[in-house]
Formats: structure tokens, C-alpha cells, sequence
């Protein structure tokens, strides 16, 4: 047999696609996966929450405090203050299913948290940053209009079917684009929570004090503030201050509630 | 089951083809290809990992692969203008999670 | 974490724009980079590499595993050639994607496509080197070189290598 050199042609072996469409085309198609992947976790939440009577919760629920909060001491005078005006507010709420509760953590941040079973959690820091009794209240009206929504439920059952799925299923995914998708998206349900507990506080506010006047004055300080640390968890987990204020005071407009009046000191 | 899709070049996986004689030879000729599993084959793995028996979801994927990888090495071999690959070896490895490269490479000839 | 008062008047867009580049413009950024400082190497490989092999055109390089007869070797030796290539981050981004969804890892044919005819071409060229004629029974092997971290996650690299029997024809001149 005879040898005849010869060169195979080119490129057999290698794709015309060009890179970054490959690329693009990944993206786009994972987030859209991503992204229906999320509005079916939050639709199968729904569906469970509507297993889950209230009354059940309050029972499941009713002496539990997270580990890592580190509580003050009961006889803190700021702790007896904030559950009497907890109770204040609730007061203003027709059949409140909860017993509401209050502690205090101990911790600088600027925060306040729902859990299950009626339970707020407001850190020293918040405790601090507010100026006014008003201020506080709105805070905490807030709260309780999660808990009206369930919304503590929500958040709960949202990040547990998610991170269930995503640590099972995106182990490949490197570059965390998916993690990345779905916040957005999340968020983007988060926003509406927001807004309707924001409306019932106001509503609470005004039926405590017969006016809202500084009660969303915490916002109103952190936009205008150069001041990042002390607000920023506290906002960056809410949607935009702006927004917030703005449409509080559009509702306070319709609404006819007098947007002064005398504002309360805190009382501790 | 067939190695490849193309019933006009012949392969084999010796030196010589039974009944015929290599009159010419070109040089090496290879194909491969890198192909990744999707997620269900994945959690199916994971599924079998426990309980054991063969990876259907992944018999198929490299079965696949491998026909494709003949079919480049034969689309290399058509443009020297062979009509039989001889000596084909088959390589398989991964190259990194999940993904596997298959690689086949033989010399091209000329048989009568 | 404290930033002095007075620096700048940083408003909810800035903080928002601010986490959009961190999140998104960043990764987006290092990975445009990665594409095309990449791909300019790639081509300047598959241009050296296509001159070189037109250079060693007519050295029989086979698969064969006994000599052909036409062949008398006067010496013969084993040959090897390797490389190893790295995946750049561009890549690995897409073959995770790829591993979401299956199919083709194409940005990965390339640089495979690549290391392998360098594996070969340095096997080819060291033979030569020695003053050898031919070489035959070549095979070919990759493997994966793991990450250091050693989390399995991870490719450091991947190594080509080619290795045969090289041989010296006896010279006709004695």
C-alpha cells in the first residue's frame, strides 16, 4: 500500500454556531425556566397556605422565638412600652386571630420581622432609630398587616420549596445565574406584600392616633440620609423608600386622614 | 447495533479488512464531540445511585455521542477521499461535571 | 460599617445601581472579556497549528498497530506529545448552563479540537527532531485534571496526549 498524505478539511469537528449565541441562547432559555420555576413555587404555596387555619397557626405557634435572637431582658422598659402599643394597635383590629407578641433583639441592625404564631421581632437597633411613638407605630402596624396576609407563611414556604429545589437540582450552575433570576423574580411578588401590609398599618395608625403624621417619617430620614449602615437592611429587604412614602401618602389623601396632628414622644 | 449512521465507508477495528487489501493510506483521521446531560437524566442518576441497574438515561446519551464522533471521524475521512477507516480506537472522558467528551480516530484508507 | 456623613448623597437609585453592577455587570463584564481575549488566543492557535502541519505534510503519522510492510526500520522508539489546555471561565459558564438543559457543549468542540492537533503536532515534531521517519500506532488519551480545591467542581485542565512508535527507515545509501 501506498502512502498519500493528506489533510482532512477544516472544521468537521468544531460548530458554526458562534459562541455568544450559544451563550445567549442559554441564558435566556434557563431564565425563563427559572422564572416559571419560581411563579409554580409560589402558586403551590398558596395552595398549602390555604390548608393551614389560622387558629392551627396561633396554636403551633404560640411560644416560639427563633435561636439566634438574643432577647432583652423582660424587665426592659422599651419591651413593656412596644407591647402596649402592639396591643394599642391591635385593639383597632376586628377579630385579630393572634395573641400578639413582642421582643426585642439585641442587635444594632435596623430591623423588624414577623414569625409565625404573632410573633414580632424589633432589633434595639430600630428601637433607636425611630424618633417618635408615631414612627414605632407604623412599624409595628406593619407587622400586623403581614400577619393579616399570612405573609410570614409565605416567605417561609417560598424559601424552603426554592432552596430545596435549587440546592437539589443547580448544583451545576457555577456561575449562579439562576440564584440570581429567581431573587428578581421573588422580589418582584415580595413588592405587592409589601404595599398591602403598608396600606392595612396606615389604616391602624390612623385609627390609634385619629391622624398619620410622622408615620412614615423613618423613610422620609433614610432617603434624604447619606447615612448607608443603620437603614439600609432594614430598607434593602422592603421596596424603594420613595415609592413607599409616595404611595402612603396618596393613600392618606384618599382616605382624608389628616397627615398632622400631635405627634407622641416614646415613653421610655 | 450499527457504529454509525453511513453504510459506505467501512470501519473497522483492525488492521485490515477481511477480503479486501488497503491499496492507499491517507494519515489519521478523528471526530469528537462534548455533550452534556440534562437535568432529568440527572435526578434519574441520582435515583439509580441508590437502588442500582443500568443508566438508560445515560446508555443512550453516550450511545448517541459516539455515533456522532464516528460520523465526524468518516466526514474527515470522505475529504481525503478514503473509503474505509481502519484501526479505530473509541476514548471516552470527562471534562468536567457532567460533561463527557467522545473521541474516535483511525487511519484513512483505500481499499479494493 | 460607617461611611462618613457629608460624602455623597447616596439615594435609593444609586443604592439600586449599585447592586445591579455588582450582581449583574460585573459577572457580564468578566465574561465578555473572558469570550474575546479567548477566542483571539484560539485563533492565533489554530492559525500556528495549520502552518505546522502543513510544514510536516509528509510525515505518516498511523494507526496501524504492526508496521506496514512497505516500511524497514532500521531503529524504532516511543514518541509522546501533551498539553494541557485550561477552560476558560467564559466556557465553564456555558458548559454549567449546558448541564441544565444537555446537548452539544459546542464553545468546548474548539479548544478540544485544538489541544488534540498540538498533542499530535509535538509528538510529530519531536520525532522528527530525533531524526525519526515515521511514526505508527498512535493513540490518543485526555483526562481531566482536577481542581485544587479538590471539590470536584471545579477543571484545572485538561491534558491531551499522543503517544506511538516511531521508527528510522534503514537508509538506502547504507
Amino acid at each position: 500500500m501506498k502512502f498519500i498524505p493528506r489533510t482532512p478539511r477544516e472544521g468537521i469537528n468544531v460548530s458554526k454556531t458562534h459562541p455568544l449565541a450559544e451563550a445567549s441562547t442559554l441564558v435566556v432559555g434557563l431564565g425563563l425556566i427559572v422564572v416559571a420555576i419560581v411563579v409554580a413555587a409560589v402558586f403551590l404555596v398558596e395552595i398549602a397556605l390555604y390548608f393551614v387555619p389560622v387558629e392551627k397557626e396561633a396554636r403551633l405557634f404560640r411560644n416560639f422565638l427563633p435561636d439566634d435572637v438574643v432577647t432583652v431582658a423582660p424587665m426592659d422598659e422599651r419591651l413593656y412600652q412596644a407591647q402596649l402599643l402592639a396591643d394599642r394597635l391591635v385593639s383597632h383590629w376586628a377579630d385579630a386571630p393572634y395573641e400578639i407578641r413582642v421582643e426585642i433583639d439585641d442587635s444594632t441592625l435596623v430591623n423588624a420581622l414577623a414569625f409565625p404564631g404573632g410573633l414580632i421581632i424589633v432589633t434595639s437597633g430600630l428601637l433607636d432609630a425611630v424618633q417618635s411613638e408615631n414612627e414605632l407605630a407604623f412599624v409595628l402596624a406593619h407587622e400586623l398587616g403581614h400577619f393579616r396576609n399570612r405573609d410570614h407563611l409565605r416567605a417561609l414556604g417560598r424559601s424552603t420549596v426554592l432552596s430545596l429545589f435549587f440546592s437539589v437540582v443547580m448544583g451545576s450552575d457555577a456561575s449562579g445565574i439562576s440564584i440570581k433570576v429567581a431573587d428578581l423574580t421573588l422580589r418582584g411578588f415580595s413588592r405587592t406584600q409589601e404595599s398591602r401590609a403598608d396600606a392595612f398599618g396606615l389604616a391602624l395608625v390612623q385609627a390609634e392616633y385619629g391622624h398619620v403624621n410622622d408615620a412614615w417619617r423613618l423613610f422620609e430620614r433614610d432617603m434624604a440620609d447619606g447615612d448607608l449602615a443603620d437603614i439600609f437592611i432594614y430598607v434593602s429587604t422592603h421596596p424603594d423608600s420613595g415609592d413607599r412614602v409616595e404611595n402612603l401618602r396618596r393613600q392618606a389623601e384618599r382616605e382624608g386622614w389628616p397627615t398632622s396632628g400631635e405627634v407622641s414622644p416614646l415613653r421610655w | 447495533m450499527n457504529v454509525s449512521r453511513n453504510a459506505e465507508i467501512i470501519l473497522s477495528n483492525t488492521e485490515s479488512i477481511p477480503g479486501r487489501t488497503i491499496v492507499e493510506f491517507y494519515g489519521v483521521v478523528t471526530g469528537n464531540t462534548v455533550r452534556a446531560k440534562h437535568l432529568g437524566r440527572d435526578i434519574m442518576a441520582g435515583l439509580k445511585n441508590i437502588v442500582g441497574g443500568e443508566l438508560k438515561g445515560y446508555t443512550e446519551l453516550l450511545q448517541d455521542s459516539r455515533i456522532e464522533a464516528t460520523d465526524r471521524m468518516i466526514e474527515q475521512a470522505r475529504s481525503v477521499g478514503a473509503n474505509a477507516v481502519v484501526n479505530v480506537r473509541f476514548a471516552t472522558s470527562s471534562i468536567s461535571q457532567g460533561a463527557a467528551e467522545l473521541f474516535a480516530y483511525g487511519t484513512a484508507v483505500r481499499v479494493e | 460599617m460607617e461611611l462618613p456623613s457629608g460624602s455623597s448623597e447616596m439615594d435609593q437609585d444609586t443604592l439600586r445601581g449599585i447592586e445591579l453592577i455588582v450582581n449583574f455587570g460585573l459577572p457580564l463584564a468578566i465574561i465578555v472579556t473572558a469570550y474575546f481575549i479567548g477566542s483571539y488566543i484560539e485563533r492565533r492557535h489554530f492559525a500556528s497549528i495549520i502552518s505546522r502541519e502543513a510544514a510536516l505534510h509528509g510525515f505518516p503519522v498511523v494507526t496501524f498497530d504492526t508496521m506496514p510492510q512497505e516500511w524497514s526500520a532500521a531503529s524504532a522508539t516511543m514518541v509522546t506529545g501533551s498539553i494541557v489546555v485550561s477552560l476558560d471561565y467564559f466556557k465553564r459558564v456555558i458548559a454549567g448552563l449546558r448541564g441544565l438543559v444537555g446537548g452539544r457543549i459546542k464553545t468546548y468542540e474548539p479548544l478540544l479540537e485544538r489541544a488534540r492537533r498540538e498533542a499530535v503536532l509535538r509528538m510529530i515534531e519531536s520525532a522528527r527532531d530525533d531524526g525519526y521517519d515515521a511514526i505508527f500506532n498512535v493513540r490518543l488519551e485526555t483526562s481531566r485534571l482536577a481542581n485544587a480545591r479538590g471539590n470536584g467542581e471545579g477543571t484545572a485542565g485538561v491534558e491531551m496526549l499522543a503517544y506511538g512508535t516511531a521508527v528510522k527507515f534503514v537508509s538506502r545509501f547504507g
